[in-house]
């Protein structure tokens, strides 16, 4: 068992030092300038220009604007941890032609998975931070490093890290069944985007679709992120529910993903090797 | 639209090279790829380019298709010069590499092929009817209509083969066209060749390769490029020749310590290479006379390794390179690879 | 061995190269959905971030127009400027250099096949749009609106084809260029907001890409009480300069591309 467990680290540490090294843009300045910087800080201006345009910067929709951008800002986590991550395996197979020998290696696959998208996770942090010095310095948000409730802000961080490797792993293991399916990671961040509560209230979207937000742990550690940060001067997406009561939804959200995410993966699993997609050719 | 057709004068050679030279630079350092390369190759020629990896072959062949500006000398295609009479020489020319992934996978071999004719002006009637025939002579018929993505290697290089046949250009050019090819893949590529060439005597081939085999079997005349230089050229007979008053020894031993550098320095021994097959050690020499063989042996003896197998035999190209260069083909593509 | 005329090359490479461009729009489903999916979803967070903000209705139009645009600009990036790079990667490029074509007839022959197919799955964004958001259009404007958008169209595919031959210098960097040019023009262009709301430099300097003010233009048209930036009829004019101008610059990179490439080696030839 012991064995079995330092076997286990052993390879979730290789694969995040593999992933590291492979998509690491600390030290490529393009790379860095394009992923962690241009990027997220373009999303944010965006919204931060729709505000203006409408409420011409009036201090009572300052709540809603620092909703924005922390939104905006953690949503790099999705973007590298879902889009990225899963456009990277589909290249590892597709462009590579790698990921068969990284399957049959003797460390689990899912093992290697999720150290990939820790590295990625990873990476993802340096546009979080960059956006909200651009949101505290430059659109004035009233964020204080010294007030923020880290230990709030940490649990909840580690517990969508969980939901979100749960969904990007199977999400690329669903998507190995494609030839064209490059693209698919990033429609699918896209797609949480609507779902995650980043930008607008759940609430405003149509009724089925709120209620289906509503599973979605991604509301709740957004709500968490932003309380943590700010406490009461943001929108708050649920004023209805303590922060305790949000961390407890979360929680089971959080649970929800990951069985649904395991069987998913199981069954994709399974299809991958009987209908040989792991090797297949894509048109990359 | 009236087409216009370049007179084939027969004596002017398909291609010609006067010290002809090729540097690259970068700020690390300067290769010299080629230098002083002077060759002329008949119209109607099946010519090769022999060589190991890096001695210069690809950068030849994209100097002539126009890929590739020349630092130093001339060259003339078709009697065009490649430098000046670029655009006019693209009517007359076309390339197919070993290895070739151009295209788009989302196409059928059909239509991928119908693209390519375009971009010579060809009518799409006419283009049809020459991918079809050409198709059915390489046996690709069937997977006309199936997606470039479905295709094998194999199937793949030859559609590649196809390409390059079907705009009948004056010369065309070839470079490593069979390379990790089946046997049969290949031999249906060689066949091809052939039979296109004798559709009209004044169609010119320029092969580059490093199977010596092929190059025996196929070529009309064969230029052995080393290190950017021209070593050699001639027809397979004549560099054969060259090796035709040694006596021709392989050798099979079983594994031990090292020993060529020590059979290169048997007195007699004119060139020696080394391969290993199947766990066994096989010895190439070329021997002044029979006289050398006792020394050669008493030297494998004195090194404590046994002798397997022992067999004289007729000249190859091979052994026209090793005797030229020093060493095998094999071991040039190693040190290559390894610098 | 027949040898043709220049001219007939050109329009046979134009037709032969949007080819594929037509009919991997059947072949290939799946990228129908990424590009259409893409630029719905992206409106319909936009829409739904002024419906939090209490904009009024007219935004969401802008919107709606904005994601329309988004799919050309999409595949003005994707399928344009990096292409040459994906073509240098499997040889594909060296294959068009050698031959009697230009690398212009190829390229606009990717252009007129995008183009052709973008304008559907545009359209599709804009109705399906306005029918979900309940949008209404001034319809006195729409003519000069299309004829804005053509504008528009060709001045943004010459800019195309201009990336394409400068995206080949970066050769395995094109994507990440691609990348680093999308959010932000998504920003600097307006396409969620009025231009005007940039200030006058800033749009000023946007202006460079086509889609600023021909989207800005269309807007005017086509929404009454638009915010203006300039009036249509100067952001006509000078959608309609940048058409020759990009083109032109075009052809002086690809013959830049073209000699460089044949005195270094490497440009367009396959990686290895």
């Amino acid at each position: 068992m012991g064995v079995a467990i330092a076997r286990g680290w052993q390879g979730y540490w290789a694969a995040v030092r593999l992933g590291w090294a492979i998509s690491s843009n600390w030290t490529r300045p393009l790379l860095f300038i394009v992923y962690s910087v241009l990027r997220p800080i373009s999303m944010a201006l965006i919204l931060a220009v729709m505000y203006a345009v409408i409420t011409h910067n009036s201090a009572a929709a300052r709540p809603y604007l620092a909703f924005l951008i922390i939104g905006t800002a953690f949503w790099s986590f999705i973007q590298e941890g879902v889009s990225e991550f899963a456009t990277g395996i589909l290249e590892d197979r597709g462009r590579y032609h790698v990921l068969k020998y990284t399957y049959l290696a003797p460390l689990d696959f899912p093992i290697f998975l999720v150290g990939r998208a820790t590295s990625k996770l990873a990476s993802a942090s340096a546009s979080v931070v960059i956006v909200l010095v651009v949101g505290t310095f430059a659109l004035g948000l009233p964020i204080n490093a010294l007030a923020i409730d880290y230990p709030l802000l940490v649990v909840a961080c580690l517990l969508a890290f969980v939901a979100i490797m749960a969904f990007s792993v199977t999400l690329s293991m669903v998507l190995l069944a494609g030839r064209d399916s490059h693209g698919y990671g990033e429609i699918m961040a896209q797609f949480l985007y609507l779902f995650s509560g980043a930008i607008f209230p759940i609430s405003l979207l149509p009724g089925p679709l709120a209620w289906l937000a509503a599973l979605s742990p991604l509301g709740y550690w957004l709500e968490l992120c932003r309380r943590a940060i700010l406490h009461g001067r943001v929108y708050e997406m649920f004023p209805q529910l303590s922060d305790g009561e949000v961390l407890g939804r979360l929680v089971l959200a959080v649970a929800g993903t990951l069985v649904l995410g395991y069987f998913t993966y199981l069954i994709s699993d399974r299809m991958a090797r009987r209908r040989g997609y792991i090797d297949m050719e894509s048109n990359w | 639209m009236a087409g216009t057709s370049p007179s084939s004068n027969s004596s002017r050679p398909a291609v010609e090279t006067r010290q002809l030279g090729r540097v690259y630079k970068s700020r690390k350092d300067v290769v010299v790829a080629l230098q002083g390369v002077d060759l002329s190759v008949n119209q109607g020629e099946l010519f090769g380019v022999l060589g190991p990896n890096g001695a210069g072959k690809t950068t030849l062949i994209k100097i002539l298709v126009t890929l590739l500006l020349p630092s130093s000398g001339q060259a003339w295609v078709d009697g065009l010069d490649v430098v000046t009479d670029y655009r006019a020489l693209r009517h007359r020319i076309s390339m197919v590499s070993g290895g070739e992934n151009a295209g788009y996978g989302l196409l059928r071999v059909r239509e991928q092929l119908w693209l390519f004719s375009q971009l010579y002006g060809m009518s799409s009637s006419a283009a049809r009817s020459r991918i079809d025939e050409l198709l059915e002579r390489l046996g690709l018929a069937e997977v006309a209509n199936r997606k470039i993505t479905g295709l094998s290697s194999g199937m793949r290089q030859k559609m590649s083969l196809v390409r390059g046949l079907m705009t009948d250009p004056r010369v065309i050019f070839l470079d490593e066209p069979t390379v990790a090819l089946d046997v049969g893949a290949a031999r249906d590529v060689r066949t091809e060749v052939r039979r296109w060439m004798r559709e009209d005597p004044t169609r010119t081939v320029i092969l580059t390769t490093h199977y010596m085999q092929e190059a025996d079997e196929l070529c009309d005349r064969v230029a052995i490029v080393n290190r950017g230089e021209v070593i050699a050229h001639g027809t397979p007979q004549a560099l054969k020749q060259q090796v035709d008053e040694d006596v021709i020894v392989d050798l099979q031993l079983e594994p031990g310590r090292p020993l060529l550098d020590a059979l290169r320095a048997v007195e007699g021994v004119g060139a020696a290479s080394a391969r290993e097959e199947d766990g066994i050690d096989r010895f190439s020499l070329l021997l002044a006379d029979d006289a050398v063989l006792p020394r050669v042996l008493s030297t494998v003896e004195g090194s404590g390794r046994r002798v397997t197998g022992l067999i004289r035999r007729q000249p190859t190209l091979e052994d026209a390179f090793v005797k030229l260069v020093g060493r095998s083909l094999h071991e040039e593509d190693s040190a290559e690879n390894g610098a | 061995m027949t040898q043709y005329s220049p001219l007939r090359i050109f329009f046979k490479t134009v037709v032969a190269r949007a080819y594929p461009r037509v009919i991997a729009t059947w072949r290939q489903v799946a990228w129908i959905f990424f590009d259409m999916a893409f630029p719905i979803v992206g409106s319909l967070a936009m829409v739904l971030v002024y419906q939090g903000l209490h904009a009024p209705r007219q935004y969401l139009g802008f919107v709606v127009m904005g994601g329309a645009m988004l799919a050309f600009w999409q595949n003005v990036l994707w399928s344009m400027a990096t292409q040459f790079s994906w073509d240098r990667g499997n040889g594909t490029l060296e294959l068009y250099t050698i031959a009697p074509t230009t690398f212009e007839a190829v390229l606009l022959g990717m252009a007129v096949g995008s183009m052709i197919t973008t304008t559907i799955r545009a359209g599709v964004i804009l109705v399906a749009g306005s029918l979900l958001f309940g949008i209404s259009y001034a319809s006195g404007g729409a003519l000069a609106a299309i004829g804005v958008f053509l504008l528009t169209l060709a001045a943004l595919y010459c800019l195309g084809m201009l990336l394409a031959s400068l995206f080949l210098f970066y050769g395995r960097e094109a994507w990440h260029l691609a990348t680093a040019l999308q959010e932000p023009v998504n920003f600097l262009s307006g396409l969620y907001f009025p231009v005007r709301a940039l200030g006058s430099y800033v749009a000023g300097g946007a202006s460079l890409v086509p889609m600023t003010l021909g989207l800005d233009a269309m807007r005017q048209l086509l929404l009454p009480g638009t915010p203006v930036f300039i009036p249509v009829g100067l952001e006509t004019t000078i959608v309609a300069i940048q058409v020759p101008l990009y083109a032109v610059l075009a052809g002086v990179a690809l013959r830049f591309l073209e000699t460089r490439a044949r005195s270094e080696g490497k440009l367009v030839t396959r990686w290895e």
